[in-house]
């Protein structure tokens, strides 16, 4: 389980900036899967996103980082200075 | 060519061309031939932090192009129409000017001033109200007939980078139509930081000038404005005009896939050049000469080499250029601009190139390139009878337009097909509208599709959808060609544009949100439509102020006389959000005078063919419509209550009835005619200031008492827009 803190912080970017609803947001939700349904264009705002949050660069990281929230905190939490 | 063809022919006696290249068109052209570059370091956005920093500014001075009441939009569109009017000779008289209107295309509206506006109150200590009527894109080609006097029809086609192509396909089908002898038609565009910060956000930039169909890693942005005094043949000469050449066919289509992207098969592409040379009575081995898109991105380049290639393969003279390795992409003003080098090619018989190939990039092109010469380089001088200019954008739209050295017969399509308003889909709310996740449920829509959307998008998603399935219109591979969408809007997405201008404003150019800039572009709602619904026809918005929402009516219908479509959706759109309550607010309107409202109206006119053939119920027949306009300040309406009654006059002269025989008035009616014994009913009580959603539920409110009871036979609904335009609808009880 990936830091609550920086879930949090990953969660609330994701409803600011691309007005997904907070309450079909889980940690563990598949980001780029037919629900919430995010394509490359979100990619692109995710790794500004986490970069503006945390200071950590995204740009070329593996696809199976961007799967959660949870695996998008475990990246931030191993990168982070 | 008998006399009849005569009367369809369409021919350019005028141009006019501001870009990077020149400030005039002779200049332009030889630049352009030449392959002298107009991208440079760009001055007036601050590229700091940005990994791109090239761009084709204006070569003209900025106190050129300041001014206390119009945007720099306006300003390069008055320019080039300047030098077009001029060239054309063209002596606007009392007598003449309701004859001659303007219809240009643009991108970003009054992005400039937008940005001014908000670099003022973030920094400055605070931003001037009269800015504010600079921002949207409404107020161009009303500026330009302010400007220059002119009385005819205006419209402001804001399709993105296909709305300088489509301006001039819409002009010249309106005269055909007898609706006008002439227009300046054509787009423009100003450099600006929600563009730069947008395509920078999308990594759509290319670090170094673009060279496309050659090195496609991006575009560079450019700006300017091209018009074309577009004229029927008989009124140009009658007045002894120097003719450029004729203008053909055109072909306007959806891609219906991807709300950035094109469709990488290039099927919408296909259609829209097909419809061009078709409607032009041409085959594709008669082309000379394409302008091409090629903007440099590879999923462009791509696509549209594969169209160019499918189409074009079995003609050995085909020769492609895009002069935007040059001119930068100038995005609504790109297709008009296109438009005039095009003219110029054909009158001169020599082609623009492509710049940027390298020794080694030529090697490369020869294996790719197959039967297509792509002018690498350098000039090619060869005859030029038949020449297209393509243009595709955001939101899947594609348009195409073909020019000619001399006459030549087109076929003739229109019909004289009634026309009945056959679906209605109202979401529209006095105040705003409290969206739940069950009006999206109720129509199929996922939360991963509207959530991508902006407010303005979604509440035309809805609407449109709402219609679509009031009239039971099933969209499948045997109609969805034959179904196309207008949408008129006063303010389109400003929510959108105002919030991602202020981010950057705030944060630097380099901080542009890559998920909000693709609905920052006034036709993103009719991108989403079409690509939600799967419609593939004709799709253009036009933002012209509050009878936006009538005036759409009166395009659809003209598109269905024309033959291009079947089936029609005509929408008016507006949002009311804290932006627009700010804005509105900052103007002084709130508090009385205006109680905002928002929604989106979108009614389904459909030819009787294709309505019997379905058996589709019928609220009403579409039986008059027409636009008038008598040009006065953008913001002001006082001094053009002329062009009122001349809307409603010739609304009932197209239904062929007098002003007597309306019974139903919905919207206002005019104290000078007598239309005391009408019925009068309004929809503010109902939706409040909705704008152009307003005067498209004046025409659907019409449509549904008609339907419903007997009193009435014809009703009239009619509306305004800031500037002095008009329009008028007649609806008549369906038998």
């Amino acid at each position: 389980m990936a830091n609550e803190e920086i879930c949090a912080k990953i969660k609330a970017m994701l409803v600011e900036n691309l007005r997904i609803p907070e309450d079909e947001l889980e940690y563990d939700s598949e980001l780029f899967g037919d629900d919430i349904g995010l394509d490359s264009i979100d990619s692109i705002e995710i790794i500004a996103g986490i970069d503006n949050l945390f200071g950590v660069q995204m740009t070329g990281a593996a696809r199976e980082n961007f799967q959660s929230i949870n695996t998008l905190a475990k990246f931030v939490e191993e990168h982070q200075q | 060519m008998n006399n009849n063809s005569d009367k369809r022919r369409i021919v350019v006696t005028g141009l006019g061309i501001v870009c990077a290249l020149g400030d005039n068109v002779d200049e332009c052209f030889k630049s352009a031939v030449n392959g002298v570059t107009g991208i440079r370091e760009v001055k007036s956005v601050n590229t700091d932090g940005c990994y791109a920093n090239l761009g084709a500014e204006a070569k003209i001075s900025d106190s050129e192009l300041s001014d206390e009441d119009f945007d720099r939009s306006s300003l390069l569109c008055i320019k080039a129409a300047e030098e077009a009017l001029k060239d054309a000779k063209y002596e606007i008289t009392p007598e003449n000017s309701e004859r001659i209107g303007v219809i240009v295309g643009n991108c970003v509206g009054g992005a400039a001033s937008i940005d001014k506006y908000f670099t003022d109150e973030l920094k400055n200590g605070g931003g001037k109200s009269s800015d504010i009527l600079k921002m949207p894109a409404s107020a161009i080609a009303n500026n330009v007939a302010l400007h220059f006097g002119l009385n005819g029809t205006t419209a402001n086609i804001v399709n993105a980078c296909a709305a300088g192509t489509i301006s001039i396909a819409y002009a010249c089908d309106l005269i055909r139509a007898g609706k006008a002898d002439a227009f300046c038609a054509g787009g423009s565009d100003s450099f600006s930081s929600l563009a730069f910060a947008g395509f920078h956000a999308l990594h759509a930039l290319d670090e170094n000038p673009c060279s496309p169909f050659n090195n496609s890693h991006g575009i560079t942005l450019g700006e300017g404005a091209g018009i074309l005094v577009v004229e029927s043949y008989e009124h140009a000469k009658e007045r002894g005009a120097h003719i450029y050449c004729e203008i053909l066919g055109s072909g306007v289509s959806s891609d219906a896939h991807h709300i950035t992207a094109p469709r990488p098969d290039g099927q919408g592409q296909m259609l829209a050049i097909n419809r061009a040379i078709e409607n032009s009575g041409l085959k594709p081995s008669d082309i000379d000469y394409i302008n091409a898109h090629g903007t440099g991105t590879a999923k462009n380049d791509e696509a549209e080499f594969l169209s160019l290639h499918t189409i074009f393969d079995g003609s050995d003279k085909l020769s492609v250029s895009s002069t935007k390795s040059m001119t930068g992409h100038c995005l609504g003003a790109a297709g008009s601009i296109e438009a005039v080098l095009t003219v110029k090619a054909v009158c001169e018989n020599v082609l623009p190139p492509t710049i940027g190939y390298t020794e080694e990039n030529l090697e490369t092109l020869k294996e790719k390139a197959g039967n297509i010469d792509f002018i690498p380089n350098t000039k090619r001088e060869k005859t030029v009878n038949f020449a297209a200019s393509n243009s595709f954008a955001f939101g899947g739209n594609n348009a195409s337009v073909v020019f000619a050295k001399n006459p030549h017969e087109i076929p003739d399509r229109t019909n004289n097909e009634r026309i009945f308003v056959t679906g209605i889909g109202d979401y529209s709310s006095k105040g705003r509208i409290d969206i739940q996740s069950d009006d999206y449920k109720n129509l199929g829509i996922k939360m991963a599709f509207w959530r991508k959307l902006d407010r303005f998008s979604q509440l035309m998603l809805v609407s449109g959808m709402r219609a679509l399935s009031d009239a039971k219109i099933t969209v499948d591979e045997n109609s969805e060609r034959n179904i196309g969408i207008i949408i008129g809007t006063s303010d389109g997405p400003m929510t959108e544009i105002v919030n991602f201008q202020k981010n950057v404003v705030a944060n630097g150019t380099a901080s542009g949100s890559a998920f909000s800039f693709p609905n920052t572009v006034y036709n993103a709602a009719g991108g989403y439509f079409s690509i939600f619904a799967g419609i593939k026809g004709y799709n253009v918005t036009n933002a012209n102020g509050v009878q936006a929402g009538l005036q759409s009516i009166c395009y659809a219908a003209d598109v269905l006389k024309n033959g291009d479509e079947d089936i029609m959706v005509a929408a008016g759109v507006d949002e009311y959000t804290d932006v627009t309550e700010y804005l509105y607010g900052k103007l002084g309107l709130l508090g009385g005078k205006m109680e905002l409202g928002e929604g989106a109206v979108s009614l389904i006119l459909e030819k009787e063919s294709s309505a019997e053939k379905r058996g589709a119920k019928k609220y009403a027949e579409l039986v008059g419509y027409a636009s008038a306009h008598k040009s006065v300040k953008f913001g002001t309406l006082v001094g053009s209550e002329d062009a009122l009654e001349e809307a409603i006059l010739r609304a009932c002269e197209c239904a062929g009835i007098t002003i007597e025989d309306i019974d139903l008035v919905c919207g206002f009616g005019n104290k000078k005619l007598s239309m005391s014994s009408c019925t009068y009913v309004t929809v503010n009580d109902e939706i409040g200031d909705a704008r152009a959603a307003g005067a498209a539920k004046q025409a659907a409110t019409l449509a549904k008492m008609l339907n419903e009871s007997d009193k009435y036979k014809y009703g009239l609904a009619i509306s305004f827009g800031l500037g002095g335009q008009y329009s008028a609808v007649i609806l008549k009880k369906a038998v």
